[in-house]
């Protein structure tokens, strides 16, 4: 029944965006990792992205996270002397995560799921009423 | 009265040949095949296929509860196998009903 391969195309949109959520909080905590070594590299911002996959079983196209790739804009530098990872000239990469962009970006994942929450309710509640109908 | 009997029946054998996709998703394929074997009108083996998806459904529900008791578990997974058993057993309850409701109005009818 189509309800039900609804309900799982929905099941798999709640993987994807919970695990894009992870990913968003992976970048929230480490927005300060920064190296250990004078000159290395801090925390790279982390995108995780998505792609469409036809499910064999239903033929349903199901959302599946694609791959978790890193941000390639710079990071920042901050002049920092005193700080042990800082360089030769005294400055100090910082991880290139913008905790606004990151809180968009979470509201709108936040977003994303409460929708794939609502198509669930429907088709379920969709399901019980067609039941209903032989009670 | 016969021929509202025979259309009972071949409503029975579309509803029947409407289930066999879910039960093949629950993995349980045997009893569709027979069912199919048996020509699709048969209510017994209706009966016999949704019943055998509604315990299908229940036991991953299960299974995915006891995982993620265990800590190991993913809660979308509960709660969509939990939501498939509870469907399926509302499909068997209400469909079981229905044909007691009309057994024992057959029962009642005056000879």
């Amino acid at each position: 029944m189509d309800l039900k391969t609804s309900i799982g195309v929905s099941a798999s949109g709640l993987h994807a965006e919970s695990l894009r959520m992870r990913v968003i909080a992976e970048n929230l905590a480490n927005a300060d990792s920064v190296a250990r070594t004078p000159g290395g590299t801090p925390y790279r911002r982390r995108v995780a992205t998505f792609q469409a996959q036809v499910d064999k079983a239903t033929g349903a196209t199901m959302v599946k996270v694609d791959s978790i790739v890193g941000d390639k804009s710079d990071f920042n530098r901050v002049y920092q002397p005193g700080n042990p990872a800082a360089d030769a000239s005294g400055y100090l990469l910082q991880p290139n995560v913008n905790s606004l962009i990151e809180t968009a970006d979470m509201k709108a994942a936040q977003r994303s799921y409460e929708a794939n929450l609502n198509a669930i309710e429907t088709a379920r509640d969709l399901t019980m009423r067609t039941l209903d109908l032989i009670k | 009265m016969s021929i509202g009997t025979l259309d009972a029946a071949s409503a029975y054998g579309r509803t029947l040949n409407a289930f066999p996709p879910m039960t093949t998703a629950a993995g349980d394929d045997s009893a569709t095949t027979a069912a199919q074997a048996a020509g699709g009108s048969d209510f017994g083996s209706m009966v016999e296929t949704m019943v055998g998806e509604a315990a299908g459904s229940l036991r991953q529900a299960e299974t995915a509860s006891a995982k993620q008791v265990a800590g190991k578990g993913d809660l979308v997974d509960v709660v969509t196998a939990i939501g498939a058993a509870e469907t399926a057993l509302n499909t068997v309850v209400a469909v079981r009903d229905r044909v007691v409701n009309a057994y024992s109005d057959i029962m009642r009818m005056q000879i």
